[in-house]
């Protein structure tokens, strides 16, 4: 575990390295990528001015919908950062053939391919995302209970597992595939889904959306209940979600592991 | 897909031992046919034609520890196949092979840390960042101790004479340099045994030499066994002593260089120096196959009637100067590539080793 700890290190050193060679890129992508989340901001701040609430009843005021915000923020730039671009890389791998080099070494293929490439400006979300949570603490209508300050990290943890086995379960398409440049856009309108309260998915449409998003694909789990422990009141409905999400957590690890392994087994390599 | 009564001992190996072991190796590939045309491509999306394509038929080859073995064989003979099959890259779809005691393609970290592969087609080292960086991930990966790590690289580093080039971005750098930086981040790690594709693929006559003459040395001092596939004749007249000839995926032959010459030709070569340009029917008379060129006659005699043809030859023709010599490498080669010779085939092999 150390060692692959070191060797995460050397590998976020050798990216901070290469970023920082190209500095202006670097520099421009945190801009776009903050820009980006400034509009969506402004988007939910102008929602608030035409209702108090996100859904009658949920508890989705102001305060508590942007600290479900943060959450979200947080957890999506932590998958942008470490993993995202080591799967989007792994598309061109497969199809140049790249990947043999991987395979050769002594390291578990899974954590060489998803981990090797870190994006340090998918942070700068993140950061904002955490300021934001600050922000948002205080002004809740109830504050949060120290045991939901405790779980609020694992159920961080949690949703950051899920979404990389998702990832990872696509990127393992790209290896069945041979070529896969589908998988950011996939990604994105999949997590789509995880960006707001399941509380308005509802009705005739809703409702099978939510339980697909939830049981099938856990993609609700992922913001929704960290979101919910830190802002809304603890209930034992909440506890069940937590331990559900801790489930899907393992066991989309567990999931996502052995569908890595079974599309490597198949791996063609291309011809040099 | 592979006996589970192989031996699967992960010791040292002793020289003389085998360290590459394969038997019956088949990798098989199901490809999918394009058809030509926008209609054919719509029809193509729901009935796809496929057919598959027998990339290696069955091999057996055993190297023991300290041989440079060359690979050679047009291009689809399947040698980079077998060494990504050796490699554990892929799996095969018959057949078994261990390599230091290992099945390849179990892909276990103990074996991985024993080899080594490089591919003069693929770049392994971090294309942004200079070669230095490369390397420390390298040795964190590979689990080097620092005071090893450092004095391989210095050693390796100097041989090459790259030490300038460690700090600039490999992107920066010469295919010939970048080939030299490749081999370093390979050996960094002291490998057992060393798979090298095409190593000097598109490299210039100075880069070529530089490279033979390091991996002459760092493979005789380490007693490294080598597979080395190549196009080029240089690299194997350079490096090797054993010769592993493939064409469409099977062994056409397997043993020395030298034998090579004596199985596969039957004559030699004698370059005559005349006087002045000979008179074609003169030359024609002697019976042999023969080219003109100028004062120069070049005359193909089999090689059991030398010693009794060519004084007379000599006597007759005011020859300023002889040379006997076998027929080159590359001919015999080329010659056994159209050919499809099925002479030694996969098992009926050459010269003792």
């Amino acid at each position: 575990m150390t060692r692959y700890i070191s060797i995460l290190l050397t590998f976020a050193r050798a990216c901070l390295v290469r970023d920082m060679t190209f500095r202006a890129n670097f520099v421009l992508e945190c801009v776009t990528s903050l820009g980006w989340m400034a509009m969506n901001l402004a988007f939910y701040l102008l929602v608030f001015t035409f209702t108090p609430e996100i859904g009658l009843g949920t508890g989705w005021t102001k305060e508590p919908f942007f600290a479900f915000v943060a959450t979200g923020l947080i957890i999506n730039s932590i998958v942008q950062a470490l993993f995202m671009p080591s799967a989007e890389e792994l598309t061109e791998m497969v199809r140049t053939g790249g990947l043999d080099g991987i395979l050769v070494q002594p390291l578990d293929a899974q954590f060489l391919l998803s981990m090797h490439r870190v994006d340090f400006s998918a942070f700068a979300n993140g950061l904002v995302g955490v300021g934001l949570l600050a922000w948002a603490i205080p002004r809740l209508p109830q504050p949060p209970h120290p045991v939901a300050i405790l779980l609020f990290p694992l159920l961080v943890v949690c949703g950051v597992a899920i979404l990389y086995s998702l990832v990872i379960m696509l990127a393992a398409a790209t290896i069945h595939l041979g070529r896969n440049q589908s998988l950011y856009d996939f990604w994105f309108y999949l997590t789509n889904f995880s960006r707001y309260p399941a509380e308005i998915y509802s009705g005739p449409w809703g409702g099978p959306l939510r339980a697909l998003c939830t049981f099938v694909i856990p993609i609700l789990l992922v913001v929704n209940v960290p979101a919910r422990v830190i802002a809304q009141p603890l209930t034992g409905q909440g506890g069940i979600m937590m331990a559900g999400t801790v489930f899907a957590a393992a066991a989309a690890l567990v999931i996502s592991r052995w569908v890595f392994q079974s599309a490597l087994s198949k791996y063609r390599s291309a011809s040099s | 897909m592979h006996n589970s009564s192989q031996p699967r001992t992960n010791a040292p190996s002793a020289a003389g031992e085998p360290v590459i072991e394969v038997r019956g190796l088949a990798k098989e590939y199901r490809v999918f046919d394009k058809p030509e045309g926008l209609l054919a491509s719509v029809t193509g999306l729901f009935n796809r034609k496929s057919r598959v394509v027998e990339a290696l038929r069955g091999v057996d080859l055993q190297v023991e520890k300290g041989e440079f073995v060359a690979m050679l064989g047009p291009n689809g003979a399947g040698k980079t196949t077998f060494l990504k099959l050796l490699s554990g890259i892929i799996t095969p779809t018959r057949g078994t092979a261990t390599v230091l005691g290992s099945v390849p393609w179990e892909r276990t970290d103990d074996f991985r840390r024993r080899f080594a592969l490089v591919m003069g087609q693929r770049n392994q080292l971090w294309w942004d960042l200079p070669a230095a960086e490369s390397f420390r991930l390298h040795k964190e990966i590979y689990r080097i101790d620092t005071p090893r790590f450092e004095r391989t690289r210095d050693e390796l580093v100097d041989l090459l004479d790259v030490r300038k080039l460690l700090l600039r971005p490999v992107r920066d750098l010469s295919l010939g340099e970048r080939m030299k930086l490749e081999l370093v981040a390979a050996l960094l790690h002291e490998p057992e045994v060393l798979f090298l594709d095409e190593p000097t693929i598109g490299l210039d006559v100075v880069a070529q030499h530089s490279l033979h003459r390091f991996l002459a040395h760092v493979q005789a001092e380490r007693q490294m066994t080598v597979i080395l596939t190549t196009h080029y004749m240089k690299d194997v007249a350079a490096l090797c002593k054993r010769l592993v000839v493939v064409t469409e995926g099977s062994i056409l032959y397997d043993g020395s260089l030298e034998q090579i010459v004596d199985r596969f030709t039957s004559h030699k070569i004698v370059t005559l120096d005349l006087d002045a340009p000979p008179d074609p029917a003169a030359i024609d008379r002697l019976g042999f196959p023969c080219e003109i060129r100028g004062p120069q006659v070049i005359l193909r005699i089999d090689r059991t009637r030398i010693a009794d043809v060519l004084p007379g030859i000599l006597r007759g023709q005011g020859v300023r100067d002889v040379s006997v010599e076998d027929v080159p490498l590359e001919e015999i080669v080329a010659e056994m590539f159209r050919s499809g010779s099925t002479a030694g085939t996969n098992g009926a092999t050459g010269a003792p080793r």
